[in-house]
């Protein structure tokens, strides 16, 4: 196939209505427990929205501003929310062997958003401006020395305030979209089928 | 054992309802909207004051004097760091840190002590003198200065925010030094180590190296944040929630083979990537794979439509396409 029909095929699934706000489930996918990803997923929209409106006014706000204390609350408590159901959410597509049935890629890319946000919320801490940042700016820095990732360094405000606002949440954005659509491309994992069900499947099967 | 199959992995026996993704999404999001907004409101976000150098240098002159003499000397943790900061060895685990270079320069005998004794230099004239006939000596003669001052460190009596040194030979030192505790106290040196050759101020790595040492760490230790003392997770005013989704690398750090490992950050960290590696992976590493079926807390989680659906088989298998 030519690639830029392929590329304009995979597009069309990607920014589609029904890969976005699909207008039926499967009636297993019901209840608590699969709200668990949307409450990840809204959690990160109340940081991003909190993070536009801090960054906007530049990171001395937050330290010496009412509102702008206020508004780093939310952030905090936010990042509280995101990863609370982030694990949570997590525990239940392990729990449901969310790989099967073709969506390896799903779950990859879901445990790689849980992997960039640890530092993309660690750059966070180091723009609280306080003891805790100055604390964990030096402490990260052995290990990250010693590993090769000297070029991060979090005792560099500037370096970090870019990663933070800018660099980490745009490619945490980019894996948890593009982990939504595979989801919802390649449905929720159906339940395990029953005994009766396996033995009917493999009758099938060898006839 | 079986492999994984599409068709045998998964049931094929349900039926697509009706759902309204718009009220779901916009639900989920007022809710995070409200929670936070109450939270904040309620218990706002933990603060604790940065450690600031002109407090530091007042309320403990002499361990000021230590680090500085440190930083002068050589003996500091910075000044025999090793890459990325300069070509000492006293931090450098691995090959990997060599193999990366001194790509963040910092040489604390010039960068923590003279360039910014020579911004104090302007305003107390009396500097000038002592930093000339330093920095003129031969680095034999400056060692025996620095040797002596440190003897009268030991043996220096703090009174107020002043440290009474006793007698010795340690040249211009001694006025060097108290020069620098005065520079510190004033509130300015902060900005002699952050000064950038561009004027602007987006990096405040040398304050935090000068601080790192003693002053950061005891601070640290009172607060329970050392990393022997689960310090990464720990949230600085208990009882509020730190980032507790660093807990796998920092209980990594509280086993004694790491923790006493001189290549300790890298052994954590490494370790905590291979734990991540493993979940990240989970799908093909057999047994793993089918240990959620093992498990079987699945049949909680699908509790209704196991009830509904696999208890009738009449239902049939019903896959809109």
């Amino acid at each position: 196939m030519n690639w830029t029909v392929y590329v304009r095929e995979k597009m069309r699934v990607l920014f589609s209505l029904d890969t976005w706000l699909p207008t039926e489930l499967p009636d297993y996918a019901a209840g608590l427990l699969y709200t668990l990803g949307s409450l990840t997923a809204s959690s990160f929209v109340i940081l991003v929205l909190s993070g536009i409106i801090m960054a906007a006014n530049g990171p001395q706000w937050w330290t010496i501003s009412s509102v702008g204390f206020y508004l780093r609350g939310i952030h905090f408590w936010s990042v509280q929310a995101f990863f609370f159901f982030m694990i949570l959410h997590l525990l239940r597509v392990f729990f449901s062997g969310a790989w099967r049935g073709g969506r390896e890629r799903t779950w990859m890319l879901g445990t790689l958003a849980l992997l960039v946000a640890i530092p993309t919320a660690f750059t966070g801490y180091l723009m609280r401006g306080d003891f805790y940042s100055q604390w964990n700016a030096v402490q990260s820095k052995d290990g990250l020395n010693a590993l090769g990732f000297a070029w991060f360094n979090p005792l560099n405000a500037g370096q970090m305030y870019g990663l933070h606002v800018v660099v980490m949440p745009v490619i945490l954005g980019a894996i948890i979209a593009v982990h939504i659509a595979f989801i919802r491309i390649k449905g929720v994992v159906p339940p395990y089928p029953s005994h009766e069900e396996l033995q009917e499947t493999l009758h099938e099967e060898v006839h | 054992m079986r492999h994984y199959h599409p068709r045998i992995d998964v049931t094929h026996r349900y039926r697509y309802v009706p759902a309204d993704f718009v009220k779901h999404l916009l639900s989920t999001t007022l809710v995070v909207a409200a929670l936070t907004a109450l939270l904040s409101g309620l218990f706002h976000e933990p603060v604790r004051p940065a450690l600031k150098i002109d407090a530091y240098a007042t309320q403990h002159p002499k361990g000021f004097l230590t680090v500085a003499l440190g930083d002068l000397n050589g003996t500091g943790a910075i000044a025999n760091y090793g890459p990325p900061y300069n070509h000492g060895t006293g931090s450098v685990q691995d090959i990997i840190q060599q193999w990366v270079g001194v790509i963040h320069p910092v040489y604390p005998k010039q960068a923590f002590v003279l360039e910014p004794l020579a911004y104090a230099a302007h305003l107390d004239p009396t500097l000038t003198p002592a930093l000339n006939q330093f920095t003129h000596a031969s680095p034999a003669q400056q060692a025996l200065w620095e040797r002596a001052f440190g003897t009268a460190l030991d043996h220096a009596r703090v009174q107020g925010s002043h440290v009474l040194l006793p007698g010795g030979a340690y040249g211009p030192v001694g006025t060097m030094m108290q020069g620098l505790l005065h520079l510190g106290q004033s509130g300015l040196m902060t900005g002699a180590l952050d000064r950038s050759p561009a004027d602007y101020q987006f990096d405040n790595q040398n304050a935090l190296l000068f601080l790192q040492g003693h002053p950061l760490h005891s601070a640290a230790k009172k607060l329970e944040l050392e990393g022997n003392q689960w310090g990464i997770i720990h949230e600085e005013r208990a009882p509020y929630p730190g980032p507790w989704w660093m807990t796998i690398v920092t209980a990594i750090y509280q086993l004694p083979f790491i923790a006493n490992a001189s290549a300790a950050d890298a052994l954590a960290l490494g370790a905590g990537m291979v734990v991540f590696l493993v979940l990240m992976f989970a799908p093909w590493i057999p047994g793993i794979n089918r240990l959620p079926r093992l498990l079987g807390v699945h049949r909680l989680i699908w509790r209704n439509y196991y009830a509904t659906h696999q208890a009738d088989s009449s239902d049939g298998p019903s896959v809109p396409s």
